[in-house]
């Protein structure tokens, strides 16, 4: 219950910065682009789907209309994966940070609340609000490819869970940054930087890490990080995957849960031992 | 049952991590508190009042010593159902509005919902907010927010109210206000723990005064225990005393000084003051009063801490 509320707040705090509006702005001019650049066109050959009036291919028959949509979709979701992601991150990111300051954290700790309960409070309602303007763009991207091509991929929509499942995965690492530095620029360029230097080389490191040392120790803590740490590449290209009708391994986003979830627990054991 | 009872209890504060320095903040605090009193903390700034309220709501904890809070042993989550707490420099969320705060806060404290509708309207009434219920908190002034600030600690009607400061920022009327919601409280049966440092306001609303320095408690008692001088008296006189008998009276005690209708006697033993008494009175000297003088809190404040200080 004292969750909830905790939730319902983060959602009201989150709702109340420009910073989301900008990204459901943003998300709401690339529909409006795609509602008019999205077409499609039928002949004696077959149906040809259209990006500003452009043929994206030669005429195909339905089903292979289907396919090429679904291309188009892992194309946009792909995209604009990172994009949401760092958006949210940006957004969300001083949640931790605001509510640990003096003078705040004093008042919600003197409520019958254990603090790993304010931690997961934050945490939730920071990825709901994410998830709602992710849905959003989504949805009404499925719709937009739906009405205009008449192609309605469900594995599309699947998207929104799976970008929301990553930037949780990645927001545990926010979180914990937030908890232990009580610094909101700190979480900020600890997530990019985490994205960005880190989860980035370690995904292609056999091609690109590897190189600097054929040291064993060398390559065994890089594989260590790898694993324990949340894979968001891997995360991403695998939920691209699945958006173009394929399969993937669901072993990185399982690890990633248990990478997430170490860190809370440690944000958790942190914030208990503080001192306010 | 004491409310609040705490036994030797000290926090050190360890700052850095490369080069750790440690700060104490309190040292051995034993005080307890009984349920339905107006109990004052007073001390100068770092004194560790702030850090005492702190560990009693397990905000921070104690390096060593132990503490209850309605009987419960610290730390335990379930008594701060029970607890309202006002902090110094509170901040909170400005995109609320002052009666979505108090909801907000009430949920975080268990209130049930169908109670808190009932209970935020009368509650903002009382801290004299219910015009501005609908304005945004980052339009509030500092008074404002105390005010604001009190009516969050009463929102689930709690048996103990920690005050830091509360009536930092806050005009004569509003001060007097909030002294009135205080003895009300009172008389309702609820503990009131104050840390303040206006003394003028803490004398005339406390039951018990603690004055703490560094951490360490140096006197508790009632205001009067705290602000008799103890061996002054001040002798009312109609006219004036003949310099024989102000003389012969001088040689009973340790010093004896005369003000306009006033006479002020130091004595020894209250068989030195009735000694003077009856010497005026034998000498036809009308007696209008006789009262045991006493000094301002802030006055016994300022001697205690001073005191303390002196190498």
């Amino acid at each position: 219950m004292k969750i909830i509320a905790l939730v319902r707040g983060t959602v009201r705090e989150l709702a109340s910065k420009a910073t989301l509006y900008v990204l459901a702005g943003i998300s709401t001019l690339i529909l409006v682009v795609a509602a008019f650049a999205v077409g499609a066109t039928s002949s004696s050959d077959g149906m040809t789907i259209t990006l500003f009036g452009n043929p994206i291919s030669p005429p195909v028959p339905p089903d292979v209309v289907s396919e090429l949509a679904g291309k188009l979709e892992a194309g946009f979701a792909g995209g604009l994966f990172l994009g949401v992601v760092v958006f949210g991150v940006f957004g969300t990111a001083g949640v931790i940070p605001d509510v640990l300051e003096k003078g705040t954290v004093d008042i919600y700790l003197s409520k019958p609340i254990a603090r790993w309960q304010l931690l997961a409070g934050k945490y939730l309602g920071s990825v709901a609000v994410i998830f709602v303007n992710i849905a959003y763009f989504i949805a009404g991207l499925w719709l937009v490819v739906g009405l205009k091509a008449g192609v309605w991929n469900m594995h599309f929509l699947l998207a929104a869970f799976l970008m929301t499942y990553v930037f949780a995965c990645l927001f545990a690492v926010v979180a914990f940054l937030g908890v232990l530095s009580r610094n909101m620029a700190i979480a900020i360029i600890g997530g990019i930087l985490y994205l960005v230097v880190i989860a980035g080389p370690l995904e292609g490191r056999q091609t690109g890490l590897y190189l600097i040392s054929g040291n064993g120790i060398y390559r065994t803590i890089l594989d260590g990080l790898y694993y324990l740490l949340p894979q968001v590449p891997a995360m991403e290209s695998g939920a691209m995957r699945i958006v173009g009708g394929e399969g993937t391994s669901f072993v990185p986003y399982l690890q990633s849960f248990l990478s997430a979830g170490a860190l809370l627990c440690g944000a958790a054991w942190i914030l208990s031992r503080r001192d306010f | 049952m004491f409310a609040i009872e705490s036994d030797a209890l000290s926090k050190t504060y360890t700052n850095g991590i490369i080069n750790p320095r440690r700060v104490t903040a309190l040292t051995d605090f034993s005080l307890q508190v009984e349920t339905g009193q107006i109990f004052s903390l007073l001390g100068p700034n770092g004194a560790g009042k702030t850090t005492f309220i702190k560990m009693l709501l397990s905000l921070a904890s104690p390096t060593s010593g132990s503490a209850t809070v309605l009987g419960c042993r610290l730390p335990d989550v379930s008594v701060r159902a029970k607890v309202g707490y006002l902090p110094e420099n509170h901040r909170y969320p400005g995109y609320l509005t002052g009666e979505q705060v108090i909801r907000y806060f009430g949920e975080l404290g268990g209130v049930p919902a169908k109670t808190l509708a009932h209970r935020i309207g009368p509650l903002l009434d009382l801290v004299g907010m219910a015009q501005w219920r609908g304005m945004k908190v980052k339009r509030y002034s500092k008074g404002m927010l105390q005010r604001l600030g009190l009516a969050q600690a009463l929102v689930n009607d709690p048996e103990i109210l920690f005050l830091d400061e509360p009536t930092d920022g806050v005009d004569p009327v509003g001060r007097k206000e909030i002294r009135e919601i205080l003895k009300d409280l009172k008389r309702r049966g609820k503990t009131i723990f104050l840390n303040s440092h206006l003394l003028s306001e803490v004398e005339l609303v406390s039951d018990r005064v603690a004055v703490l320095d560094k951490g360490r408690l140096l006197k508790v008692g009632t205001v009067e225990e705290l602000t008799t001088t103890g061996s002054a008296y001040e002798i009312g006189v109609a006219g004036a005393v003949p310099p024989a008998v102000f003389e012969e009276a001088r040689a009973f005690v340790l010093g004896l000084s005369q003000s306009g209708d006033h006479l002020r006697a130091e004595c020894r033993t209250t068989t030195e003051l009735n000694r003077v008494i009856d010497l005026l009175r034998k000498n036809g000297v009308e007696l209008t009063s006789v009262t045991r003088q006493r000094s301002t809190l802030e006055e016994s404040f300022i001697s205690l801490i001073s005191r303390e200080a002196r190498p």
